[in-house]
């Protein structure tokens, strides 16, 4: 998961690395000016937020309760700040750019470094040292020590990136740490206490809302985003993507189905191979939803773990089912059988 | 990575998975000869003697591999135990062990000269043979084909459609979605290459480029196979986190286009449906 900034420099911070100073204002009933001037940065998780319109300075503080006001109204790329950030502005003499990240190849930490920062990394990948952590001396002797803290708190905090671009040098040669990305592994979230404040966990199953009118519904990551292909190659549209996970029950099952429901979805397409899945389970769901909602149509394949017995409650409610993922896709797309 | 000899010991084996699947693996035939579990009150599973550690399971059972089903939190220090008691082969079925966790594991893997499978696999079979995994066996008909997949019931998915429509399987490795698995698509290769299959059959996902670096380096050592290859979520959204840990596209590299590419460029056929794994 990513981290907030306004986290992020406090972890920074407490791990000996320079930050601006600054504050957090959560609404516009706790505005105030503790400086000028000030930098005032909308705390989203999106990308390229400067370009949105995330970051706004104040040299007044007319300037300020304008901008800091905009700033919490304000939805970038699609999302509500959850607060701003006012920190105090820097002068700035050099900009670097400085992330450590996993390497699935190498199966370690790296480093990314360029002596230009604040620019699109990605089109700059010339200018760019790719090191192994054990290389860092490789990098100019003033980052070493930063190198040693930064590596600390990267796997301490169970970090997957940590980026700080632009880490700027002011005039009096000291280096501060101006903007942080930090994305958290979501696996380690139960020995990172700090972070579960954050978590925005409202669903017992994966979700994602995509812009399609065909809900898709399946176990297994693999095999839900291979449905989404076929409905695609088919001619239809995915509404979302929905992994039940292993296991689901009949009632995470019925919540899954009526949270499509919810999305007004023209049908639904259900793709089940249980392994640790069982098929009776999801069947007992399709029934109970199929019931609530007749003019609902739902396309199943079902087949795995239990397979007969879903067979059997699917049968006795005059409900049909494929047992080919792809028959049933084209079917329900087309209109085809085969 | 498995003949069917293996002495294997089943690591988590008091918990709802671990007793689940313990009896579906000997029933399918499996060399289960013991447990391994940190709840000290059960000392039997169907039949299964229940250790305190896998020192013991080593010294008194001969144990050269090992299955985990030890929850996340506690999987690094209980495969830690398996390295440190002298295992040969450790596969992990437990999902959701942090990345830092999985280099350490890793590392230490690797100088001891463990084979590793996993995290998050369904493990490997041997069709009619045995099973250390804890995949559905009727989708796995005896047969020519080698699967290496990195989704899990993808693999099901494919081995089933190979299974009944074409001339089934001869080996199916699950090497695991996440980010940092034990086994990469290089070794997988290499070692199925040596059951000579009639065809290899690679399935993975959008996210990272592992499977294009893993196919180089292969054919560059100058092995040659009938490879076919499906990916899973050409239509995914980019930047959004699809289920797994590992499926985003978080770049270029790590799209499907990039990756189709790449692999039509060396001559590597990549197919859009499972359906047309059937050819070939």
């Amino acid at each position: 998961m990513k981290i907030h900034e306004f986290v992020g420099k406090k972890l920074l911070k407490e791990s000996g690395i320079e930050t601006p100073k600054g504050y957090v204002i959560k609404n516009s009933d706790s505005l105030q000016v503790k400086f000028l001037p000030a930098v005032l940065k909308s705390q989203v998780l999106v990308g390229s937020r400067m370009k949105a319109g995330g970051i706004l300075f104040a040299n007044t503080k007319d300037e300020f309760f304008t901008n800091a006001s905009n700033l919490l109204e304000k939805e970038i790329r699609g999302e509500k700040p959850y607060a701003i950030l006012v920190e105090e502005k820097i002068n700035i003499k050099h900009e670097y750019y400085i992330s450590l990240y996993i390497d699935r190849i190498e199966k370690d930490i790296k480093i990314l470094f360029s002596e230009n920062g604040g620019i699109e990394i990605e089109n700059n990948k010339n200018n760019i040292l790719n090191l192994s952590i054990n290389d860092y001396k490789k990098l100019p002797d003033k980052f070493h020590d930063i190198v040693i803290k930064l590596h600390k708190l990267f796997t301490e905090k169970d970090l997957i990136l940590l980026e700080i671009n632009p880490f700027a040098e002011d005039e009096n040669g000291k280096l501060i740490a101006l903007d942080c990305v930090m994305h958290l592994d979501d696996n380690a979230l139960f020995r990172q206490k700090w972070a579960r404040e954050f978590v925005n966990d409202s669903y017992p199953f994966h979700f994602v809302k995509l812009d399609g009118d065909i809900g898709i519904i399946g176990c297994g990551a693999g095999i839900v985003m291979a449905t989404m292909d076929a409905v695609n190659l088919y001619g239809g549209k995915p509404a979302n993507f929905l992994d039940l996970g292993g296991g689901a029950n009949s009632n995470v099952t019925l919540e899954a189905l009526r949270l499509l429901k919810s999305l007004n979805v023209k049908k639904i397409i259900m793709n089940i191979f249980g392994g640790i899945t069982k098929c009776d389970e999801i069947a007992k769901a399709i029934v109970k939803f199929k019931n609530e909602n007749k003019n609902l149509p739902i396309f199943v394949r079902i087949t795995g773990t239990n397979e007969e017995e879903a067979k059997q409650i699917l049968d006795e409610n005059n409900i049909a089912y494929f047992d080919d993922m792809y028959e049933m896709i084209k079917f329900a797309i087309r209109g085809e059988y085969q | 990575m498995i003949n069917g000899n293996e002495k294997v010991c089943v690591q988590g084996i008091t918990g709802k998975y671990g007793k689940f699947h313990t009896k579906k693996m000997i029933e399918y035939g499996t060399n289960i000869v013991c447990g391994v579990s940190k709840n000290n009150k059960v000392t039997n599973i169907e039949n299964i003697p229940v250790l305190d550690n896998m020192f013991e399971a080593v010294k008194k059972y001969k144990c050269d591999t090992s299955i985990v089903f030890v929850p996340a939190p506690y999987a690094k220090s209980a495969i830690f135990e398996a390295i440190d008691s002298g295992i040969k082969k450790i596969i992990t079925i437990t999902e959701h062990i942090p990345i830092h966790d999985m280099i350490e594991i890793h590392k230490k893997a690797k100088e001891k000269n463990i084979t590793f499978v996993g995290p998050n696999c369904p493990g490997i079979i041997l069709p009619g043979i045995s099973k250390i995994g804890i995949m559905p066996s009727s989708a796995f008909k005896p047969g020519d084909i080698a699967i290496i997949s990195k989704s899990g019931t993808l693999m099901y998915e494919v081995s089933n459609y190979l299974s009944k429509k074409s001339t089934g399987i001869k080996i199916a490795i699950g090497l695991g979605g996440d980010p940092i698995i034990g086994t990469s698509i290089d070794e997988a290769l290499e070692f199925v290459t040596h059951l000579n299959p009639r065809k290899i059959v690679i399935i993975s996902e959008i996210g990272g480029n592992d499977e294009i670096i893993g196919i180089e380096k292969f054919l560059k050592k100058g092995y040659n196979a009938n490879i076919q290859v499906f990916f899973a979520g050409r239509t995914a959204p980019k930047g959004k986190r699809m289920g797994h840990a590992g499926a985003i596209i978080e770049g270029y590299e790590g799209s499907i286009e990039y990756k189709e590419n790449k692999l039509n460029n060396i001559g590597i056929f990549v197919a859009k449906y499972i359906e047309e794994l059937l050819e070939g």
